[in-house]
């Protein structure tokens, strides 16, 4: 089974600076594998270990997203190689754009079987791109999967719903977005770490690869999500019973209870 | 000069910034010290990450490492709050990967691997503190076989090891430096008591008593050369004293940042208290002392990957971060007020800890001993 893991080189949430006014400052945030990929890493790790089959990492953006470090960091949780679409021309990309960039770079590859992708970025959040990127390969799309592992003929996924668990089984091939908690994904240690250099890199420029042109949005304006009448109110804890009182009556008059 | 981090290391502490986010959160540690227990889980998690095999030899399925690298990881797991959390460890597989048998070593990583602590080291007695050369317990060789009588004490760790490495002397022979011998002894040995000493510091690890009453062992129980124990536990003490200043600079790193983040936001006289002048004088010296701290750890980490010889390198380098480690948890403290001598405060503990480490693998007052000796024979 070939498995192909799209992730991104998204900036490190430790580095970013959130303002008073709620506007989140990345200027000085360092890249990292966003936080929530791993999970699909790892997925994918154990359902290669699983089949005997291979683990491809994809990562398309600006040319920033290509470092030795940001080899390292990927190859490190589990890949077995890695291919790589870096190009200052997608610095701004949209959603749409970077999953028509990422079905042109999976076609290349050749032979996937399967697209593991994380629920959403940590930049950005839209956890848009995998849904598009299965629409652009023509094949079938899942978010919320909270579980994958192998059957006879494809694979067995679980869906984490709101009305409830599902199991499918899935024969063709298939993008599945993974939940948060689908697995734990495990740390990489200094083997991992030392052999990630040594793993194939394969850049593959973007003029190489069939992109349709996909017309972008024009943002008009934005906003701060609202954060609400923040207010600190201290209550003195010298007697539990008329401060839990006190903390009751609190919540009530803010409308939390 | 590069200060910079290498790509392995950076990638390095980015997974432990994981792993002890997952396995060893503050509640975590708390919970530990309340309840006097050793961090097992978290031992366990970090052997499973490979991190507990890190520096030794790949024969012995460990990654080389540098020591340098080594002291920025026990430097970080400290600095989560976490006492003697990493480091200790790796140096004892060392002693008996450089001087054991390959029944010892094998039986030793073994137990490195499952998250045990494989022995506690056993040099002090009630007669025989920093004049180590003291010692008084008896090792008797006769018919293949070893005897042990004695009492050791202050052993950190023996309730949770499997082994006692035993430093004990044969009584014919005069000379200290050719008496003494390494053993490994197991704890549940007979003839083997311990007592528990209840302290005030380092409440993760149990502190005891060890009697030997003619404890009979097999001679297989030796660590490397008869009569060469002395000079072996001095090379253990050289990397030891190195992981205790990391270790020292971790914990004064996490007191000073939950004294610099309090006085932000603790407001007295209508302002933080961080925009007294009187505060701001503590948070820069602390500030201060731990920069030198981090430039004295380090360097002396390089000077081993170098090969350079430590001479009273160590010494001076574990003297300085014991002393300037607690002044930065001290002042800490003063700077929570009254709170921070409450249990529930963390720089409690850092503070409790930190004082430990004045007397642990030697005193502040032994390396002068030490350092000074050399310093006026390399100027003689
Ligand atoms: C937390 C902790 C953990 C420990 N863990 C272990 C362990 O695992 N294994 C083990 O074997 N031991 C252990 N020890 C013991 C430790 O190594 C000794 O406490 C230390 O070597 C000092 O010996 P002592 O306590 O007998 O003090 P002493 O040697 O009696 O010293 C008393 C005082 O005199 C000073 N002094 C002594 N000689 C001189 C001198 N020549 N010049 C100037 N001042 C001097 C000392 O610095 C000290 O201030 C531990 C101790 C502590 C506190």
């Amino acid at each position: 089974m070939k498995i192909v893991v799209a992730y991104k080189w998204a900036p490190n949430p430790q580095d970013a600076e959130v303002a008073p006014d709620g506007s989140v400052d990345w200027s000085r945030a360092k890249g990292a594998v966003s936080e929530y990929d791993p999970v699909a890493f790892e997925a994918a790790r154990q359902l290669a270990d699983a089949t005997g089959g291979e683990v491809v990492g994809l990562t398309v953006g600006a040319a920033s997203v290509d470092s030795p470090l940001a080899r390292k960091a990927a190859l490190s949780r589990g890949l077995d190689r890695l291919v790589v679409v870096a190009d200052d021309r997608l610095a701004d990309a949209d959603g749409t754009r970077l999953a028509a960039v990422l079905a042109a770079a999976v076609r290349s590859i050749g032979d996937v079987d399967l697209v593991l992708a994380g629920d959403s970025s940590v930049d950005v959040a839209e956890g848009q791109v995998p849904m598009t990127l299965a629409g652009q390969l023509g094949w079938l799309g899942m978010a919320a999967v909270s579980g994958v592992t192998p059957s006879a003929d494809g694979v067995v996924v679980e869906r984490d719903l709101p009305g409830g668990i599902t199991t499918l089984a899935l024969t063709g091939p298939a993008v599945l977005a993974v939940t948060t908690d689908a697995v734990v994904p495990r740390v990489p240690g200094m083997k991992d770490i030392l052999g990630a250099a040594k793993k194939p890199v394969e850049v593959v420029p973007l003029d190489a690869l069939e992109v349709p042109d996909v017309v972008a949005a024009t943002t008009l304006s934005g906003s701060r999500p609202e954060t609400g009448n923040r207010r600190g109110v201290i209550i003195d804890g010298a007697d539990a019973s008329s401060a839990a009182a006190e903390l009751v009556a609190a919540l009530r008059t803010a409308r939390a209870l | 000069m590069d200060f910079g981090l290498t790509d392995e290391q950076q990638l390095l502490l980015e997974s432990l910034d994981e792993l002890l986010e997952r396995e060893c959160p503050e509640s975590y540690i708390a919970e530990l010290d309340l309840n006097h227990q050793p961090p097992t889980t978290f031992r366990r998690a970090m052997n499973d990450a490979g991190f507990g095999s890190l520096g030794f030899p790949e024969e012995y399925g460990g990654t080389p490492s540098d020591a340098l690298t080594l002291v920025m990881l026990a430097e970080r797991v400290a600095r989560q709050g976490l006492n003697n959390g990493y480091g200790l460890e790796l140096l004892q597989a060392m002693d008996i990967l450089e001087f054991g048998s390959e029944e010892q070593k094998t039986e030793i990583l073994g137990l490195l691997a499952n998250g045990d602590v494989p022995f506690a080291l056993g040099f002090t007695e009630p007669g025989a503190g920093s004049d180590n050369s003291a010692m008084a317990t008896t090792a008797v060789h006769h018919d293949g076989m070893v005897t042990f009588n004695g009492t050791k004490t202050l052993i950190t760790n023996a309730l949770q090891s499997r082994y006692l490495l035993l430093m004990a002397k044969d009584p014919q022979v005069e000379d200290p430096r050719k008496s003494i011998s390494m053993y490994l002894v197991p704890m549940d040995a007979p003839g083997v008591t311990t007592n528990r000493l209840d302290k005030i510091v380092w409440h993760i690890s149990d502190s005891c008593e060890i009697f030997l009453d003619d404890v009979t062992l097999p001679e297989s129980s030796l660590v490397g050369v008869k009569g060469n124990g002395f000079k072996q536990l001095m090379r253990n003490f050289e990397l030891e004293r190195l992981v205790i200043a990391a270790n020292c600079l971790g914990l004064a790193q996490c007191a000073f940042d939950d004294a610099a983040t309090y006085a932000a936001q603790r407001v007295q006289f209508g302002k933080p208290i961080g925009s007294f002048q009187l505060i701001q004088l503590k948070l820069t010296d602390m500030a201060i002392k731990l920069e030198n701290i981090r430039n004295f750890v380090y360097k002396t980490a390089w000077m081993v990957d170098q090969e350079l010889p430590l001479k009273s390198q160590g010494a001076l380098c574990k003297r300085y971060s014991a002393m300037a480690a607690f002044e930065v948890a001290d002042e800490a403290m003063q700077i929570f007020g009254g709170v921070g001598v409450t249990v529930g405060t963390r720089v409690s503990r850092l503070w409790r800890d930190l004082r430990g480490h004045r007397f642990g693998g030697g005193t502040d007052e032994i390396m002068v001993h030490i350092a000074g000796r050399q310093i006026v024979k390399d100027h003689s």
